[in-house]
């Protein structure tokens, strides 16, 4: 459904500056909810409106269910109302001198695609029960609630019937519970639609929670693509793995280059299922999921065995539905999800397990 | 879709609107600019434009002239003096009004901002008739009552000259420096109270060096408008025999007799553009500095107040009796309008005033006529200026760094293009043109003058409007022509109507244009006013003034009290 290719972008004034975009490239097909994840600056607000038609790439293409949209080489740029598109904006960019309706209303009324006269009403009305509003719709737009403003800058990204959904950070300003329940009605809401979605944001608990795909970039790059089990499980690089979530990234050195892989650390030597294709004798990172540590009974045989450690309880955090703890193993450390109902004092011996399956290698040099 | 691709790339409305607006800025700024450079190196005694012979002449003549050198005292001293004046004014009154308790802050915000609509020349004339040798209203009294023997105040000299200019110019300053003094965070003054300075001493070593920036680029604009300014010095210097480098423009190109020398003219006009380029550079300078220093917060500003405590009644009166300054003029205007002949005011003949004068004005088909013009002429220039400044604000905050540095600067341009200057070239580059002789040219001529406001506010303006906000139109599948119509526009509205009502204003008070081009068919009040006067029909041009200044009151004053109220600050 939309495919880009190699866009490049660098901001006119800032060229000193490493560019905006630096060849991202990717495939969405129909109907899939896929999300651009990444910190702050990376270039996914960039990169959405490139596609949106809102920023020109300097080089690269993009194409919208066969229509090539833009293409640097054959000069091809067709402006934004012409790309047939729903946008929700970082700020939801609400009009406020119109009211709820007259918001909705804009895109059939002084569209591209204009609905008749007498379609408007029913369809804005539609589009407004869709997102719970209908009650609202003779309300002054600037006498909206956050949560309200977001939901109408839906509707109104939605009621045109788009090929394509922009979605560019629309939970960041909303509060926590309010984030949570949209989370799961936007995503049910699209996909009873079956519209294809792109959603952008920098948080990977959302992007994990909603899509069907992400593209995790760094510094205008696309460095990891696929199903968000795959981002949080098998992190291709060190900044992956911390990215995606609590992690212990244990230095050290690839003895064994495997597979399977065998990783001197200063907690001792790890074994590892992973084929990192990297040569022996390369730093790495042994990237460790707190909940993929198992915690063996207190009497398990521990000495000689791979991959078990014994440990002692240097710190821990009471979260409620889990206690999280740092535990000193060999020269460093570890940590680990416990049972809030198990006993684990400051200073109490355990025993540990790190499956070789769920121990992922990945190169040190950057983070 | 490929080919339409490739066409909307460039035909898109927006890149049409963009050339359309380069174009016309473009054809007003540099067309006369252009014809201006090339008469200034034509022989003397051609018409402009039809030569092709280059000569330095002119610029020999004018370097080679004694009088060009006491052109310039007299233009540097007039200035000096009367920015000197009229900031310290503004600044002292300013202070009052938005630091201190005062009493009547808001009164004192409206007369300000009202009085900017009250033309120079009017008050000019009216202070002609308050202190001329002869007949002047003050100079009788002092004879009367102090048994002066001549005239204590002297009506043509240089420094009546300076104080008359001082006196009109403070409003403008007013508004400037108010806006400085309101924008200065309180924190920083609090912080030195905290820190165990007295009242005074935060005021002299913390909120006098946070304004000198702002002041200094407030003292390089005043100084810009005064070198520019052209009616004081005519109906004041002339006779007093001041020349200064306007008005010599002006005779150049207008004699009273003989036929004009365009050459020179223009040569001394180029000099006159140079000195002001020369000063707008040193504002963009300070501005610039002041931007760095700059401090302001913008959300929840709470100015903390000095206490005046029993000292508040007596500062109030002070600004009132600036304002009673103000207002002698007008009231000697209106007295004279009273009277078919002109007598000295005295309560005995009050008896025999009459209207006559205002019936015979309004009856008058001349007047008429340019009542009708005037009228044309505003709001023609205010749609405009404001329809343009638009497109500028939108390409230079939206158009991208290199697109809006030339819109930008075309725009800006012209700020530094004293308006007699200006018409100079207009009249040049028009003379041969059918549009010479009409109101058309006037209105070309006070869109070139005004665009530069108009450019501020609107840029000013389409800056705090989110880009997001147009964007949606956009994606929503509407043109950049109806994001324009249905978004941008109904957002900066009120900005919008403020530019439009202060062009109006200035419009309507301008007289270097109208009389630079004024031919029989294209007079308008301000023009006819000044026939009327040279002419001289006193009671008709005081009661034709009282007019102008009651029209352009009703215009200014209830909008401005709206908006007054709206931005009275707290406390
Ligand atoms: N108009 C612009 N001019 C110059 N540089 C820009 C402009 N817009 C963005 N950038 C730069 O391009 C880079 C990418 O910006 P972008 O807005 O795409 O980041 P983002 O991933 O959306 O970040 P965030 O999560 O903070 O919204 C940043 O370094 C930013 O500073
Ligand atoms: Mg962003």
């Amino acid at each position: 459904m939309l495919t880009v290719e190699s866009i490049r972008k660098r901001f006119a004034g800032a060229e000193d500056a490493p560019a905006a975009l630096d060849g991202v490239s990717f495939h969405v097909a129909p109907g899939d909810f896929f999300t651009l994840l990444g910190p702050s600056g990376c270039g996914k607000t960039t990169t959405l409106q490139c596609i949106a038609g809102l920023e020109a790439p300097d080089s690269g293409r993009i194409t919208m269910g066969g229509d090539v949209v833009f293409c640097s080489e054959r000069r091809i740029a067709v402006p934004a109302n012409r790309r047939n598109l729903g946008m929700v904006f970082q700020s939801y960019a609400i009009w406020p001198h119109m009211t709820v309706h007259e918001n909705v209303a804009f895109p059939l009324v002084h569209g591209m695609r204009k609905a008749a006269s007498g379609e408007v009403g029913p369809r804005v009305r539609r589009a407004l029960e869709r997102v719970k509003l209908d009650a609202l719709a003779d309300r002054p737009a600037p006498l909206l609630s956050g949560g309200q403003q977001q939901r109408v800058a839906l509707a109104r990204a939605l009621v045109h019937e788009p090929r394509l959904l922009l979605l560019d950070e629309p939970l960041s300003n909303l509060d926590a519970k309010l984030r949570d329940q949209m989370r799961v009605e936007l995503r049910q809401l699209v996909k009873s639609l079956g519209i294809t979605t792109v959603f952008v944001t920098h948080d990977q608990t959302e992007a994990m929670a909603m899509s069907d795909r992400v593209a995790l970039m760094r510094q205008g790059r696309v460095v990891q693509l696929g199903s968000p089990r795959d981002l949080f499980l098998k992190p291709a690089s060190a900044f992956a793995a911390d990215f995606m979530g609590r992690t212990n990234m244990i230095r050290g050195r690839l003895v064994q280059a495997g597979p399977p892989a065998a990783i001197a650390t200063p907690l001792g030597l790890i074994g590892s299922d992973g084929a990192p294709g990297l040569p022996a004798g390369a730093e790495v990172f042994a990237v460790v999921r707190p909940q993929a540590v198992t915690v063996l009974p207190d009497d398990a045989p521990a000495d000689g065995l791979a991959n078990v450690f014994r440990g002692r309880v240097i710190a821990q955090v009471f979260l409620g539905d889990v206690v999280e703890a740092d535990l000193a193993v060999g020269e460093g450390s570890l940590r680990v999800l416990l049972s809030p109902y198990r006993e684990a004092p400051v200073g109490a011996a355990l025993t540990v397990e790190i499956p070789p399956a769920h121990c992922v290698v990945v190169p040190a040099e950057e983070r | 879709m490929t080919r339409a691709g490739t066409l909307s790339r460039r035909l898109t409305q927006q890149n049409v609107a963009l050339a359309l607006l380069l174009l016309l800025v473009g054809v007003l700024v540099l067309g006369p600019l252009l014809v201006l450079v090339r008469t200034s190196f034509a022989p003397a005694g051609t018409a402009p434009l039809e030569t092709t012979v280059v000569t330095l002449d002119n610029y020999r003549a004018m370097l080679a002239s004694p009088d060009t050198l006491v052109l310039l005292r007299n233009t540097l001293v007039y200035a000096v003096g009367s920015v000197t004046i009229a900031v310290a004014l503004a600044t002292a009154v300013a202070w009052l009004t938005e630091r201190t308790d005062m009493p009547g802050q808001v009164l004192v915000r409206i007369l300000m901002f009202s009085w900017m609509a009250v033309p120079p020349l009017v008050l000019g004339f009216g202070w002609i008739l308050l202190i001329n040798p002869g007949q002047g209203l003050l100079n009788v009294w002092a004879r009367a009552w102090f048994g002066a023997t001549d005239a204590p105040f002297t009506l043509y000299s240089m420094w009546t000259l300076i104080v008359i200019t001082a006196l009109a110019a403070v409003p403008t300053a007013f508004v400037m420096v108010s806006g400085l003094l309101r924008n200065i965070d309180p924190q920083l003054e609090q912080a030195g109270k905290v820190l165990g300075g007295s009242a005074w001493s935060v005021v002299r070593r913390i909120t006098l060096p946070l304004l000198t920036p702002g002041i200094l680029s407030v003292v390089i604009y005043m100084f810009m408008a005064v070198v520019q300014t052209f009616d004081l010095p005519l109906i004041i210097g002339l006779t007093a025999r001041i020349p200064v480098l306007s008005t010599r423009v002006y005779l150049l190109s207008s004699p009273d007799r003989g036929i004009p020398n365009y050459g020179l003219s223009s040569t001394f006009g180029i000099f006159l553009l140079l000195l002001a380029s020369l000063l707008m550079w040193g504002y963009l300078h300070a501005t610039r500095v002041g931007e760095r220093f700059r401090v302001v917060t913008g959300k929840g500003f709470r100015p903390r107040r000095l206490v005046l405590g029993p000292w508040r009644w007596p500062a109030l009166g002070g600004v009132m009796l600036y304002f009673l300054v103000m207002l002698m003029p007008l009231l000697m205007l209106f007295w004279a309008s009273l009277f078919p002949v002109y007598r000295t005011p005295s309560l005995d003949l009050l008896a025999g005033a009459s209207f006559a004068s205002y019936a015979k004005a309004i009856g008058s088909s001349m007047v008429q006529r340019a009542a009708l013009n005037t009228v044309l002429l505003v709001v023609l220039s205010g749609t405009i200026v404001m329809a343009l400044a638009a497109l500028v604000g939108w390409f230079s905050v939206r158009g991208g760094r290199r697109i809006g540095r030339i819109v930008d600067i075309l725009s800006f341009a012209p700020t530094a293009i004293p308006p007699v200057v200006m018409v100079v070239a207009i009249l040049l580059l028009y003379l041969r043109t059918p549009l010479y002789g009409t109101i058309a040219i006037l209105v070309i001529g006070h869109v070139s003058i005004y665009l530069a406001f108009g450019a501020r506010t609107m840029v000013a303006a389409i800056m705090q409007i989110h880009k997001e906000l147009g964007d949606a139109a956009l994606t929503s599948g509407a043109s950049w022509l109806t994001s324009m119509r249905r978004i941008t526009l109904p957002l900066v509205w009120p900005h919008m109507l403020n530019g439009w009502l202060w062009v109006v204003a200035h419009s309507a008070r301008d007289l270097t244009i109208p009389l630079t081009l004024m031919t029989a068919s294209n007079m308008v009040i301000a023009s006819a006013l000044w026939m009327m006067w040279d002419f001289p029909d006193l009671p008709g041009a005081a009661a034709l003034s009282m007019l102008l200044v009651l029209g352009s009151l009703l215009l200014v004053v209830p909008l401005q009290i709206v908006a007054g109220r709206a931005t009275a600050a707290p406390g």
